[in-house]
């Protein structure tokens, strides 16, 4: 449990951000009705032959936000790389502000959420996906949280926006601690800790249990297996999914493991692009390159991928958050099963790590050139583009270190990124002349 | 392509826009005029100029290439080229060991790594505000009561440069302002304000790596006092041609000439 800290009392929602529209949603967001009106259409969808993979994605929200924001289940605020098998496990529902705010800005709602984490005195520098985490928290557009849960990788600043998050809501605040070096003494260190906030929450929560642990720990096995499907076919050249639609959806895979509707949802997911690759039908028809897009996206415009898709004909052909880093979960020694699964993470520990990763996605996706999307404001990607600038170059792989900000519009100009992108795109058609020469 | 073929290169850059007219892929002529904000007007403006003044129309134009931050306003273009490319292609010409670009425009700054074929081996631009571009200096100018071209002249007489440590424009501004109520010269004002310019450049520089000939592009080109300051910096000769405003805009017409005879 953490110290007391400064508590943020509800005037402050009054500062900045509370608008007739905020309202409105927050008020919405608790009504059963909405929920019930929410299946209804995502039946109505089904019957009408929507997409399947779409609709399953559609459910695993919306089965989770009618738990929290009804209160039926016990929320627990997690950050971007708990994996939350942990809290589907307990009989929980995850919410992660991080992710709810790539959320927010696809929907247009991210400026208030920023003015009111600025009237916070957060600084403008800290990562925006943080700020709107904050911000939505509270105008109480997230749901209330019965517990906090976060781990010390990969950022800084989600673990201390979460503690300030858990004080505005007076519950409790876990950190897992998660060691920068990979050894056996890390992993059973890492896999005790995982078990006593397990513990500690079963206790401090009403209605959690352990109980449902095998049976998160099996539907996070069981996506995987779909995930690794969809990946094998994304292999596949033309890709047979548009990376927009990819960088979209890492919320999924950064939100779901131990959710039975994730398995649903990479079923369906690669039946479409196994359906892709059969028909010939695929999304970028007259696919030129193939890129790996390392980092996020701004969600709050399509304009880069239009252009980059449709006007250039370039695909993304595979993202590093989309990466599977982790072996199938133990169901007999799940806590340290969940300690390997941090561990793995890409991300954390020595940056060759991460470049081995970068470099594996070259080659079994048979990229042309890396862009790395750089978030305003995240020192964990940031702190290391030198390096990887390096290391591109030297495998002859083209770079873009593209500035921009994935949910606070008002940090990167679009026309500049365009132009970027658009040179980039040029830079690898002169590569190519030259190489056929 | 058949001999006295008309190719033209459009470059509608945030302040200025340029355009070239080649015959047979050499210049023919040239012009600029302010862009203004209508741009697809300004092009057309552009375009009317260089022809009439050489008694042609449209029809005679073979090809043609725009490029610049409004490329996408030009109807009269075949094919729409990023600066960055147009840039490099057009130095490359008018300089033939090129090897480096520093191109600085109105709103934005590029360094440019070129290969041995004048290809964009590597780029950069500038951040997302104005920080040491054209618009920022225009901004010192107008604070200081003078014209760019003065820069040169000042930048030689000013015996230390005074300390500007933002690049940032607003913040700059109110930094030029308080060292003139502290009696500090303008020439030792001016000297910083290209020095800090310079400083900037200078990491762009080597995140691309610095290959010789340096060569400087776009507007901010021909002011020398920039242009010395980065020389001082670089400590090597930074070449700037006569057409310098004109690369992106010749890069373009090249281009436009190469695809051109591919058709």
């Amino acid at each position: 449990m953490a110290p007391e800290g400064v508590k943020t009392t509800k005037s402050h929602r009054e500062i900045a951000g509370e608008t007739r529209r905020i309202k409105v949603i927050r008020a919405l967001a608790r009504k059963s009705w909405v929920h019930s009106a929410a299946k209804l259409v995502i039946n109505y969808m089904e019957r009408r032959g929507g997409t399947p993979y779409q609709i399953n994605a559609i459910r695993c929200f919306a089965d989770d936000f009618k738990h929290a924001y009804l209160r039926e289940k016990p929320c627990i605020f997690t950050s971007a790389f708990v994996p939350n098998e942990l809290i589907y496990g307990l009989g929980g529902v995850p919410f992660l502000p991080e992710a709810a705010s790539g959320f927010a800005a696809s929907f247009g709602f991210a400026k208030e959420s920023l003015a009111v984490c600025e009237s916070l005195w957060y600084s403008p520098d800290l990562c925006s996906f943080h700020r709107a985490g904050v911000g939505a928290s509270v105008l109480e557009l997230a749901p209330k949280p019965a517990a906090v849960v976060v781990s010390s990788h990969l950022c800084d600043g989600g673990k201390r926006s979460l503690y300030q998050i858990s004080q505005y809501h007076d519950c409790p605040f876990y950190i897992l601690d998660v060691p920068y070096t990979n050894s056996l003494q890390s992993l059973d260190r890492l896999g005790k800790q995982i078990e006593e906030v397990a513990q500690s929450l079963e206790q401090e929560v009403p209605g959690l249990s352990k109980d449902h642990m095998d049976e998160a720990i099996a539907n996070s096995n069981a996506a995987c297996s779909h995930y690794l499907d969809l990946c094998n076919l994304r292999t596949n050249i033309p890709s047979p999914w548009r990376g927009r639609e990819a960088l979209s959806y890492v919320v999924l895979f950064l939100w779901s493991w131990g959710s039975p509707w994730l398995t649903k949802f990479y079923q369906a997911l690669a039946k479409h692009a196994g359906d892709i690759v059969q028909s010939g039908e695929y999304p970028v028809r007259n696919e030129r390159f193939r890129l790996a897009w390392l980092n996020l996206r701004p969600y709050y415009s399509p304009r880069l991928f239009d252009y980059l898709e449709d006007e250039c004909e370039v695909s993304i052909a595979f993202e590093e958050f989309s990466y599977m880093y982790w072996d199938p979960l133990d169901a007999r020694d799940p806590y340290v099963s969940l300690a390997k699964k941090i561990m793995s993470n890409p991300g954390w520990g020595p940056i060759e790590r991460r470049l081995e990763v970068i470099n594996r996605i070259v080659g079994e996706f048979s990229v042309d050139g890396v862009v790395q999307f750089a978030q305003w404001g995240c020192r964990q990607h940031n702190g290391g583009a030198s390096v990887l600038s390096d290391y591109l170059r030297k495998k002859g792989i083209p770079f873009l270190n593209l500035d921009g900000d994935g949910v606070d519009a008002r940090n990167s100009g679009e026309a500049q990124s365009l132009t970027r992108l658009g040179a980039f795109v040029e830079l690898m058609e002169s590569r190519n002349i030259r190489n056929s020469r | 392509m058949k001999p006295g073929s008309y190719v033209m290169g459009i470059d509608v850059g945030s302040s200025v826009t340029k355009g070239v007219l080649l015959l047979d892929g050499q210049i023919l002529s040239t012009f600029m005029l302010p862009t203004g904000t209508d741009l697809n007007v300004t092009a057309g403006e552009c375009i009317r100029r260089l022809l009439s003044n050489r008694e042609l129309t449209q029809k005679d134009v073979l090809y043609t290439v725009s490029t610049g931050y409004g490329r996408t306003q030009v109807e009269e273009a075949d094919r729409t080229i990023t600066e960055i490319t147009c840039h490099g292609r057009g130095a490359k010409a008018l300089v033939p060991r090129a090897g480096l670009v520093i191109d600085i425009g109105g709103q934005d700054s590029k360094v440019i790594r070129l290969d041995e074929d004048g290809m964009v081996a590597d780029f950069v631009m500038n951040d997302k505000c104005a920080a040491g571009t054209g618009r920022f200096l225009e901004v010192m100018a107008e604070r200081l009561g003078m014209s760019l071209l003065d820069f040169g002249r000042m930048w030689k007489t000013a015996r230390k440069p005074a300390n500007i440590s933002s690049t940032c424009t607003v913040f700059a501004e109110s930094e030029v302002i308080s060292l003139l109520s502290r009696g500090i010269a303008p020439d030792a004002i001016i000297r910083g304000l290209c020095d800090a310019v310079a400083d900037r450049l200078l990491g762009m520089v080597h995140r691309v790596g610095l290959v010789p000939d340096v060569v400087m592009t776009g507007g901010v080109s021909k002011n020398e006092g920039v242009r010395l300051s980065l020389e001082k910096k670089l400590s090597l000769k930074v070449v700037v041609p006569d057409a310098s405003q004109f690369a992106g805009a010749y890069g373009a017409a090249i281009i436009g000439h190469e695809l051109a005879m591919r058709q």
